[in-house]
Parts: C-alpha cells; structure tokens; sequence
C-alpha cells in the first residue's frame, strides 16, 4: 500500500463519519428548529441596561432590576389592584388591595389585628403546599434584616411575636395600632412567601434565613420559574403552569438580556429582533416614537411616588433663608428645563396653585411661576440684593438630565445675581455626601413605593436621614407628620394633609420639577404592558398580539 | 532557566506592591459603600451602621487590610456587591470572553498592521505608505464606540448583513458546556458547528472595532521601526552583495526591526485586554473592563480590587513574554542584566 494514498478502511471510516455526523446534524436540528419557530412567538425577549444582582428582595445592595425577577418568580399575600390611564394603559391601584396567595382577609380588634385565609390550591414551585408557616417564616424573616425592618416598620411591623400561624390556612398579623400601611407593605416587594421547608433544607450552618442560598436561587411559587441565569448578562424564566393565583400567563418563556448601551437595545428593537427594550432616556423615547410609525411603540407612564428635584440644605445659610429658597424658586425657567432636560417626557410638577394646597394628593405642582423681578425683589428682602455664591452639584449618572438642567440653573440664577458653580460627582458619591449633609444646592431625584402624601412628607421632609432632602425642620411640621402617622379620621387626615402642603409650598425646602415618565419601548405586537409602583416589567400580563 | 526563575521571584514583590496600591486606591475613593447600598429610602442612620458592619467596613483600616490579604492567601476575591457573585468565579467567567476577543482582534490588527508598515516602510511615499497613514491616523482619531456605532448601524441597522450586536452568542442559541470560556474552541469541543459559526459572527463585528482602534499604533511602529533598520549599514552591505529582497527584507531587516515591535506589540495586548470599555458596553460583551468599571461606579471594593490584580499580574506576564521574545530576537537582551 502506498503511504499516501488513504486506505479503504480509512475512506470507510470517513464516509460513514460523515453519514453519522450528517444523521446526528439531521436529527439534532430538525426538532430544534422546529421548536424554535414555534416557541418565538410564545418567548419574550427583554432587554434592559442592568440585570440582577440578587434573587433576594431583601438584602444588601439589591438592585432595581432584582424587582423584576422577585416580582415575577414569587407570590405575595396581596397585590394591588389593576385600573387603567386614559390612554388605555394598565396602572396599578394603589388604594384597592387584591388577594393574591390570600383569597381574603378581614379585620377586627378595631384594625389591630388582621387575618389572612390562604388559597388551599397554592403551591410552591417544588410541588409543596403553601401553608401560613411559610407566611410566618417568610415575615419574621424581614424583620430579622435591618433593611426588611425599616421597611416593615412604616406598616408597624417589626417583631415576630406580631406574626402568628392559627391553622394551616390561616395566618393572623397584630400591630399595635391600626395603621393603613400594614397593607399595602404586604403588596409591595418586601412580602414575598417563600418556601421555608425548602429555604431551611438548602441553608448551610449559620446562615438561618438562607440569605447567601436565596441571592442566586428562587424559593418561591410564583408564575414564573428561573431556568437560566448568567450573572450580568441574561436571565432566562419558564411559566409555572401550575400557578394557581391569577390567569395563566401568556408567555411561556421569557429570555431578559443586559446589554449596557441604549443605542445597541434601541436598535435591536427597531431591527425588531428585541420584543421589549427598557430604561429608554427621554432623548430615545421622543425619537422613536416620532420616528417609527411601523412596528414599533414607546409607552411613557408617569412614575408615580418618583420625582426628580432642585434641592437646598435648609440647615447651611444662605439656603436657611424662606425667602432665599422663594427667590430661587421663582428664578427657574422651569418650562425651558422640561423641555431641554426632560423632552416633556413626565409630568410637571411646576406651576399649579401658589401658596395652597390643591387637593390632598402629594406631589403636586408647588406653584411657583418664573418670575425673576420677584426673586429679585424676594432676593433683597433676604438681604442678598447682590446675590451670592455657591456651588451646585449633581451626580454623573444623572447627567443625560441633569447637564441641561444645571446650565439652564446657571444661567437663570446668573441673571438675579447668584453666581454658580457646577460640580459633577462621580457615580456613587452624592449619597454619601448628602449623609453628611455638606452639599448646599444640589439635583436628585428618588422615590416614594407607597402613595399616600403623609408618607411621602415622612421620608422626603422629615428627619435626619438624607432622605430628607432640604434639611426641613419645622416644628409645625415635624408634629403634623407624627400625628398624621396614625390618623384614622379621614377629615382630620384631609385637614392635615392639606397644612402640610401649604407649608411645603410656602417654605418650599426642596423645589419639585417634575415626575419623569418610565419610557418602554415595545412591538406593537406586545400588548398587557402593565405600570407598577416599582417600575419594572409585570411579565405576568403582557402577551404578543 | 535560571533567568526565567528570577523573573518570576522578581513577580512578587511587585504584586505586593499592587494589592498595596489597590486596596489604598479603593478606600480613596470619596463615597461611602454603607450609604451607598442602604438605598432603601425607609433606612435611618442605625440602618446604615448595621449595613456597614455586614460589609466589614466598620473595622480600623489596617484590620481590613489583613482581613483582605488573608483572604488573598487562600485564593478569595472576595464577593462583589453588584453581581451578587465571588470576585473570583466572575473573573474565571468574564477574562475568557475578554480575552477571546481580544485574540482575535489581536490577530486582525497584526495580521494587516504588520505588512502595510512593512510595505510602507519599503516605498515611501506611496500609495501604500498613504493608505498605511491614512489607517493610522483614522485609528488614532476614531474613539472605539464611534467606529462601534458606525459599523452596527450601516451593517445591522441598515444592511441586515451582521447579527445582533449583543453578546457573544445567538440570544436563543444554547451555550456550549464551559471548558476553556473561549466559545469557539468550546462549541468545537462539543462538536456544535452551528454554535461555532454564530460565536464566530458574534465576534466579527466587535473585534473589527476593536482592531481599527489596534492597527495605528502597530502599524505606525512597524513602519518607523523598519524604515530606520532599512537605512543602516549593514542592510546597504546585504544589498550590494546581491542578497535576495526577501532574505534582506524578512531576515535581516525585519528581525531588527523587531524589538520596538515586540514592546508595543505588549502594550497593545494588555491594553485591549483590560481597558476596552466601550467596546464591551456597545457590543453587550461580558467582558472584564465594564464589570470593574460598574464596579467602580457603585464603590464596590472587591471587584475593583481584584480586577485590578488579576490586570497587574497580567501585564507582568505579558512583559516577561516580551522580554523572553527580546532575548530570541536580539541575544544580545540575554547578556544584559535583569533586575
């Protein structure tokens, strides 16, 4: 045999190597293909800037986008009801509560005590019942963490001794006195059930409430289950379709990637290999959705409880002074920074009724109008008629909103004779510098999850946390947020509610300027978007068209 | 051998020196994690101080810093904060897909920055040596995300010719199983050709970018470098005895020319590695350089710690290779005494 020439056995070899490989091509992607097709129009693909970094609603550092995973993979007691904008889009409803894992509830002992009656279908995803002890465990679990206590606490719920299992079905929660916000608390992300028989079993030693197992593993029954995850880059979910707390969800996978551009997620969307691109900036969403009347739509929802805000530390002159914080509210060409910083991608929180309170519901516009002969006048009244000077700072994330703004400030507060200096802080450090309360005149933005004004005045005018944005002392104040804490009368609430209205507008520690609005972008194939409180997807109703 | 060794031991202290530098750096940075982390809006002052004490902030920052290197000596990271993951098992993750496209974009750049220097070097003033200028000046003045941008929006945007510029595979496309990270090798050890192909389509967009960003100083050098050897003596001395263009060319010249090469060749490499942020944010890469700089934008100490580390180490690495390449290339480096 010549040694070049390949044997008879080798060209055997090869060609049934080749035959093999084609049957095991053959074989191997025909189903797959097929599944494919048939799968793309029942999967959902999401893309988003940032992915999760935790499956645990509750521990340290967890990020906005855990929401959407903890929202979707695990039930709670209640959920907030369903209702709709008047462009048809649904919005949660904060006042009305539904039961989600609890088919209903009632209360007694004049509001103090609450019991819940749990559906006896439920279960886990491991096939395990849920019983009111997984309830009990899961509670007592929040209030161990320091986080899940400060949240618990504005529901007044901080000990385990308030939790109590009464039989398998049945789960009783006692507080000390009613309070409106033990509710809602159990509607929002902090009272997911979990699975405790199972939680227990996988924790290692010295780690009773799972809290290192639970970051990257789901304990939970919700509608969906996580099938895949990639730190960083892509979560993968199948349906529970043994899910017994609502309507079946459409889809039956949902593939979420990260991908940190906006460019890149805008341009998959329009391309129309992404269903759903999230986080869109204000730039994005005009364009898009002047741009594409074909097959693509942006939905722009106010974010409700979310502001973004001109703040002044009340504590540090000259901002100590009522008329200084009036002449610079009255100096803000609020219109032009709606338009420049935002695209009118929100809901103003400019202009309104000045000095009073329209209504009950907090944030409202504060009524301060541009007017910059009165913040002049106001300005010399303070004893400033040459103005001042001081430095205005703002964090670089922010900076998309935030450059506009702080020019457009610049120039508007150079004109009344304040000379301002901007200061960029790099990502991550005007929270620290807001702790130490050393930043004068400043632009944030947060976030309120429950609706009602008095909790929102409690954590944004009150108190030493930086959370308490302008430093806002006043006695007056201070005793309306304590009394209203508690207020089971609805007109003394109302009454209440509308003084501190007035004083925040009349004092003005911090001046609102707008709720921005969440932009989506979706196909129109993609219907069921729902807005929640917490701003991310509600997988659980949206379905292709 | 023996010099090999020495270098090696010379490591050391200059890895000490890095988790010195690092761990000082990163509490240098103004900001303060507790605060940070504590982002629930509900949390007062003793929330914070608990949050502190879970992270181990709370201690003197010389204990941290024997906290932090006991950890090191038992080969832990740490944990980062904003993947929820050990420091060390994102990097095993992340380093592979770096370095992938890195290799490849490395390849590219070299592959044609090295014949058009030589070929411009060779005629001056030519057509070659204006095209080889004209890349390396676009290289130079073309910020990586612009050239990204650009190359998605007429290739995927426009054309349809390129796949989705996310990630390093199909988005529906099933991964292969994790044998060296690197996703063509891996698709192929799982005899996944249809895996093999989109990694490979996955790549190309981005390591072209990549590659762009490469070719100008590579190409700029390889042409100063062989222009100069070109002029010497001893290259005009191989001419008039007659040597053959390519011998005199590849053998005499381009050796020579190799050195200054050789040394950007290291700095291209460990700067593609570690520093391509934005071209792993535009192309969705899941790449090391945007996991630390997240990092480092929500003052998440280990991961920049350990990224910084794991790059110190690999730069150390990369310029021993290039100094054992000099000592093949020119003897003469072997002679000379090594620190």
């Amino acid at each position: 045999m010549q040694p070049w020439q390949p044997s008879v056995e080798g060209k055997m070899r090869r060609r049934e190597l080749a035959k093999a490989a084609a049957i095991v091509a053959v074989a191997g992607a025909l189903p797959l293909a097929h599944a494919h097709a048939q799968s793309r129009a029942e999967s959902l693909r999401i893309l988003s800037q940032a992915g999760p970094n935790s499956f645990d609603p509750i521990g340290v550092g967890v990020n906005r986008n855990a929401i959407q995973v903890h929202w979707n993979t695990y039930d709670r007691l209640l959920r907030f009801a369903t209702t709709k904008r008047p462009d048809g889009t649904l919005y949660y409803d904060y006042y009305k509560l539904e039961g989600e894992l609890a088919e209903r509830w009632e209360t007694s002992d004049g509001g103090k005590t609450i019991t819940f009656h749990l559906r006896r279908n439920a279960q886990f995803h491991d096939g395990t019942p849920v019983t009111a002890e997984d309830v009990k465990w899961s509670f007592d679990r929040v209030v161990a963490s320091p986080i899940g206590r400060s949240q618990f606490s504005t529901g007044s719920m901080t000990s385990p001794e308030q939790f109590t299992v009464v039989d398998q079905y049945t789960f009783r929660i006692t507080t000390p006195q009613p309070d409106r916000f033990t509710l809602p608390n159990l509607a929002a992300t902090y009272g997911v059930i979990y699975n405790a028989k199972l939680v227990k079993a996988q924790a290692g030693a010295g780690d009773a409430w799972g809290n290192d197992w639970l970051k990257n593993n789901v304990a939970g029954g919700g509608a969906y289950r996580v099938e895949a995850h990639t730190p960083g880059q892509s979560v993968t979910l199948s349906r529970n379709d043994t899910w017994k707390s609502g309507e079946l969800p459409f889809f039956r996978r949902i593939l979420w990637q990260v991908v940190p551009d906006g460019q890149a997620r805008r341009s998959s969307l329009e391309r129309g290999d992404a269903d759903i691109v999230q986080d869109m900036s204000p730039q994005d969403a005009v364009s898009l959705s002047q741009a594409t009347a074909g097959t693509t739509q942006v939905v722009g929802v106010p974010m409700a409880g979310a502001f973004q805000f001109i703040g002044m530390n009340g504590t540090l002159a000259p901002f100590d002074n009522v008329k200084v914080r009036q002449a610079i509210a009255h100096a803000l060409p609020y219109q032009q920074m709606f338009e420049a910083a935002l695209f009118k991608r929100g809901q103003p929180l400019f202009g309104g009724v000045a000095g009073a309170a329209d209504g009950t519901e907090f944030p409202q516009p504060l009524g301060y109008a541009t007017d910059p002969a009165k913040a002049k006048a106001l300005l010399a009244e303070a004893g400033f008629p040459n103005g001042f000077e001081t430095t205005f700072s703002f964090e670089l994330s922010l900076a998309p909103v935030a450059e506009p703004v702080s020019l457009l400030v610049q120039e508007a507060l150079g004109r009344i004779g304040i000379k301002v200096t901007i200061n960029k802080v790099p990502g991550g450090q005007l929270g620290t510098l807001l702790e130490k309360k050393e930043v004068p005149f400043f632009f944030e933005g947060s976030a309120a999850y429950l609706n009602d004004p008095d909790y929102f005045f409690r954590i944004f005018y009150h108190g030493a946390t930086r959370w308490n944005f302008g430093t806002y002392r006043n006695p007056e104040f201070a005793a309306l947020v304590d009394k209203t804490r508690y207020e089971t009368d609805r007109a003394v609430y109302q009454t209440d509610i509308k003084r501190m209205i007035t004083l925040a507008k009349q004092e003005i520690p911090i001046i609102l300027l707008w709720q921005p609005a969440l932009d989506t972008g979706m196909q129109k194939s993609i219907d069921g978007y729902k807005y929640l409180f917490h701003r991310q997807l509600e997988l659980r109703t949206l379905k292709r068209i | 051998m023996n010099l090999l060794l020495r270098r090696l031991l010379g490591m050391i202290p200059t890895l000490a020196g890095v988790v010195i530098a690092t761990f000082i750096l990163t509490r240098l940075i103004p900001g303060d994690p507790a605060v940070f982390f504590t982002s629930n809006p509900t949390a007062d002052a003793a929330t914070v101080q608990a949050i502190r004490e879970k992270l181990g902030l709370a201690e003197p920052l010389w204990k941290q810093f024997f906290i932090y290197v006991g950890q090191l000596l038992h080969g832990d990271l740490g944990n980062s904060i904003t993947t929820g993951q050990p420091v060390a098992r994102d990097m095993l993750r992340l380093l592979p897909a770096s370095a992938e496209l890195t290799f490849v974009a490395f390849a590219l750049a070299v592959g044609i920055a090295l014949p058009l220097g030589i070929a411009a070097a060779l005629r001056p003033g030519s057509f070659v040596d204006h095209v080889s200028r004209l890349v390396s000046t676009a290289g130079v003045s073309l910020p990586t995300f612009v050239s990204g941008l650009l190359l998605i929006y007429f290739l995927y945007y426009l054309a349809g010719w390129a796949p989705e510029p996310i990630g390093r595979l199909d988005p529906f496309a099933i991964a292969p199983p994790t044998v060296t990270g690197f996703l063509l090798v891996d698709t192929l050890a799982a005899g996944d050709g249809a895996g093999f192909v989109s990694a490979l389509r996955q790549l190309v967009l981005p390591s072209v970018t990549m590659a762009i960003f490469a070719l100008a100083p590579l190409a700029r050098m390889t042409r100063a470098s062989m222009l100069g050897v070109l002029h010497s003596d001893f290259i005009r001395t191989a001419r008039a005895n007659g040597l053959g263009w390519r011998k005199i060319v590849f053998t005499y010249a381009l050796r020579n020319a190799m050195l200054p090469i050789v040394t950007t060749l290291g700095l291209v490499f460990s700067y593609m590695l570690g520093a391509n942020v934005l071209v792993e944010r535009v192309f969705a890469w899941p790449g090391v350089g945007s996991y630390a700089l997240n990092a480092l934008l929500s003052l998440d100490y280990a991961p920049v710690q350990g990224f910084m580390l794991v790059m110190a180490a690999i730069f150390v690495l990369v310029n021993l290779l290039v100094d054992i390449a000099y000592t093949l290339l020119d003897p003469r480096a072997a002679l000379l005494h090594h620190a």
